[in-house]
Formats: C-alpha cells, sequence, structure tokens
C-alpha cells in the first residue's frame, strides 16, 4: 500500500514542551574532548540539548503541552474521542502510558487510548493512525501525543520533548496525503538490545567496558550503525518526498514548508540538497534542540513556525524517518491553527 | 589525473579534520590521525552528492587507502 490519502480530517492545533534543564555539546564534555567536539558539532549542527530531570518522564512534558493546547483550543475534556501516545520511552514496560494519561488529563472513560511504538518516523504515521479513524466517522476529536525521554549527558545527539497535536473531523477538510514505508530487516540500525524479551536483562549487562576516553559502556546502550542510519535517510527519504509529492499532485514550489525529523546536520542537509530545496524552506531547530526524536517535527513547527501556521493556510510536507526501520511522508494543508508558543518546564 | 586531484580535494573537505594533513592517492586511511566514523559519515555523503554513488559501510572497510574509495567512484 503505502500510498493513502485522508478527507474531512484537520490539524487543529500543536503544542510542545522541553525540559528547562540545557546541555551545552561543547561545554558539557570531558576538557581532553573539546576539539574533538568542535569538529563534531559543525558536522551534526546541533549545540544544545534539552534533558529531564531524574525523576521527569517523556509523559509529563506531553501532558503540560496537552493542557495547554486544550486551554488555547477552548476543548473540553468530555470531547476528547481518542488518545494516542507515541512513544519509546513510556511510564512503565506496560501498562501503556496513555491510559495512564487518561486518568491525569482528565478525559472520560470512554476515551480510547493506547500506546504505539515508534520513534524518530512517529509523526506522520500517527497522523495517518488518528486522521483514518477520524476519517471514517468513528470519532470526532482526538490527541496525539508523541515525544521521547531519550537524552544522555554523552550522548550529543538526543535531545528531550514531549509534544501534542489536535485532531479533528471538519467536513470538506482538504485532503491528506501520506506515503508510510517500513523495512525491518535493518532493525540492528538503531536498537536497544537488551531488556526485552529476545535478551532479557540479567546480571552480566551491568558490567560496562571503559573506552578511550574512560568512558564506560554497558551491553544495554543504545546501538547506533552511524552509517547505515546515513544510507538509508538520504537515500530513502529525497524518494519518498518525490513520490508522495507526484501521489499528491502537488508540485514542489506548491508546498510552503518542508518540515522534516531533525536528525542531524550531516543527515537533513543532505536531503534538502538532494531535493534542491532552499533552506527558507526548510526549517530546523538542531542548533538548539537537537534530535528530539518523534517529536522534532512537531518542535520544529512550535519553534519556527508559529507564525504562518496561525494565520492563514499553508501547506506541508512532512518527513520522518529512522529506527525501525520506518518512513513516512505527509502532505496536508493547515490553516489558522492554534500553535501556543514552545513550553519550558 | 585531474578527476583524482578533484577528489582529494573534495575528501579533505568531507573528512573536516581539525589538523590539516597532506592527503595523496596512496595515503592509507589508517594513518590519517582523524580518520574516524564522522569522517568516513562525510565521505559517504560527499559520494552521494558530488557522484552520485552510494557507498556503504562494508564498501568503506574494504579500502585501505584513499584511492580505494576514488576506485568505487568507478569513474
Amino acid at each position: 500500500m503505502g500510498l493513502s490519502t485522508l478527507n474531512n480530517v484537520r490539524v487543529a492545533g500543536i503544542a510542545s514542551c522541553v525540559p528547562k534543564r540545557v546541555l551545552s555539546n561543547l561545554e558539557d564534555c570531558r576538557p581532553s574532548q573539546r576539539a574533538e567536539r568542535e569538529r563534531l558539532v559543525r558536522n551534526i549542527g546541533i549545540e544544545h540539548r534539552r534533558i529531564c530531570q531524574e525523576w521527569q518522564c517523556f509523559s509529563d512534558l506531553a501532558l503540560v503541552a496537552t493542557e495547554r493546547l486544550l486551554d488555547e483550543l477552548k476543548w473540553g475534556r468530555h470531547e476528547i474521542d481518542a488518545l494516542v501516545v507515541i512513544t519509546q520511552s513510556p511510564d512503565y514496560l506496560i501498562p501503556s502510558t496513555a491510559i495512564i494519561l487518561q486518568d491525569r488529563l482528565g478525559l472520560e472513560q470512554t476515551t480510547i487510548a493506547y500506546d504505539v511504538n515508534l520513534g524518530c518516523s512517529a509523526y506522520p504515521f500517527g497522523l495517518h493512525l488518528l486522521g483514518s479513524m477520524i476519517a471514517s466517522g468513528a470519532i470526532k476529536k482526538a490527541l496525539m501525543l508523541v515525544g521521547d525521554k531519550c537524552a544522555t549527558v554523552r550522548d550529543p545527539l538526543f535531545s528531550d520533548a514531549g509534544t501534542a497535536t489536535a485532531l479533528e473531523f471538519a467536513e470538506g477538510a482538504p485532503p491528506m496525503h501520506f506515503d508510510l514505508n517500513s523495512d525491518g530487516s535493518g532493525y540492528k540500525a538503531i536498537i536497544l538490545p537488551v531488556g526485552g524479551h529476545r535478551e532479557p536483562f540479567a546480571y552480566h549487562h551491568c558490567i560496562p567496558r571503559r573506552d578511550e576516553h574512560g568512558d564506560l559502556h554497558w551491553p544495554a546502550d543504545l546501538m547506533l550503525d552511524g552509517v547505515a542510519v546515513l544510507n538509508f535517510s538520504i537515500q530513502r527519504v529525497p524518494t519518498a518526498v518525490e513520490r508522495t509529492l507526484a501521489y499528491a499532485g502537488v508540485q514542489m514550489s506548491d508546498v510552503d514548508y518542508f518540515v522534516f525529523h531533525q536528525a542531524n546536520r550531516m543527515i537533513n542537509e543532505t536531503i534538502r540538497k538532494k531535493l534542491r530545496l532552499p533552506e527558507q524552506r526548510v526549517p530546523s531547530t538542531l542548533k538548539e534542540y537537537g534530535n528530539t526524536s518523534g517529536a522534532s517535527i512537531p518542535v520544529t513547527i512550535s519553534a519556527k513556525l508559529r507564525q504562518p501556521l496561525q494565520n492563514g493556510k499553508r501547506k506541508l510536507l512532512l518527513g520522518g524517518f529512522g529506527i525501525g526501520l520506518s518512513w513516512g511522508t505527509c502532505i496536508l494543508e493547515v490553516t489558522n491553527a492554534c500553535i501556543p508558543e514552545l513550553i519550558t518546564v | 589525473m585531474p578527476t583524482l586531484d578533484a577528489f582529494l580535494e573534495n575528501f579533505l573537505v568531507a573528512v573536516d579534520f581539525q589538523e590539516a594533513v597532506e592527503v595523496r592517492a596512496e595515503t592509507k586511511l589508517a594513518d590519517l590521525p582523524e580518520w574516524d566514523s564522522l569522517a568516513a559519515l562525510g565521505v559517504i555523503v560527499m559520494c552521494d552528492i558530488e557522484y552520485g554513488k552510494t557507498i556503504t559501510g562494508d564498501d568503506l572497510s574494504s579500502c585501505v587507502t584513499v584511492e580505494d574509495i576514488y576506485k568505487l567512484l568507478g569513474l
């Protein structure tokens, strides 16, 4: 399948929340690593990141974003028919974080609530999932909460954020076009290898090794094959963008903004150059907010596109890609949406 | 051989070493002090953007010298 269209679905609003704790990729490293870090920052384009307090979960950020969005939209809690959380850092392994949030947000017990396990590609897939429920006529109003708690002091890429997107049934709303893809043969490219049922956590996973800088690495740490992820991203994403545009019958020049998952500068700039897109139409938040996993598209919208999306009609192309491997594109129109200022807690 | 010279220039830009080094076709990658995963990613991007050629991690692992990477381009 891959390609599909949904009608009568409107994005009513998007809110994003990041932690107040700021990490500097240049300052917060060993002095001996400074020169290496300067070169790294130049290439990945990430100067600062946000990291949760130890006690904070992704859901705490998403909760704040949701409450702000509902208040500004003036939507009643009783109006929400579905709440889907897309994260890879749930509060607990079980039960679903979405169900806990149903109660914390004061939503009705008739709310459909569950989690979806997707990372950097989450946003277009989530729009398709909830958009399908709405387009079918089954529900009228829904919330999609996307984000992760993925930052660590040592890793220079990842940053924490929680976001909320409000979707509603709107007769005659412009169509949303999707291209959604999955390639499980690449599942090892980004993986937390330990803690699931293939390799349950055991005593020997607690024994770290020390690298040449003196940093400790545990067998249970996230594994990321940089070359595989780079090649996947720069080969698959431009092709998918062109395929979605052709399917939707939309010219590149008709799209006001191309909002891609913020992976790192090397990947995002290569995608932009291959598509011959001008920088002004490809907003980036890598420098200030790093790679916020599935939240990076809404975070970029909140930080960079607030004014244009609040006033008038804008055509967007959204591109999420990463862990899975999984990649999705969505072309949609956003009209007079509610976009609160980026929230910091 | 102008295309090889141009490749060597592109190579040096792509690897973005902090310290200037001289690179020739026969230079061994392992002898370059800053040849690392970041440099490898830069070279892969350069090969894609400048030459339209996809280089995999295995391709790069099989290269001993800078010229070995150039040969992967099949120019």
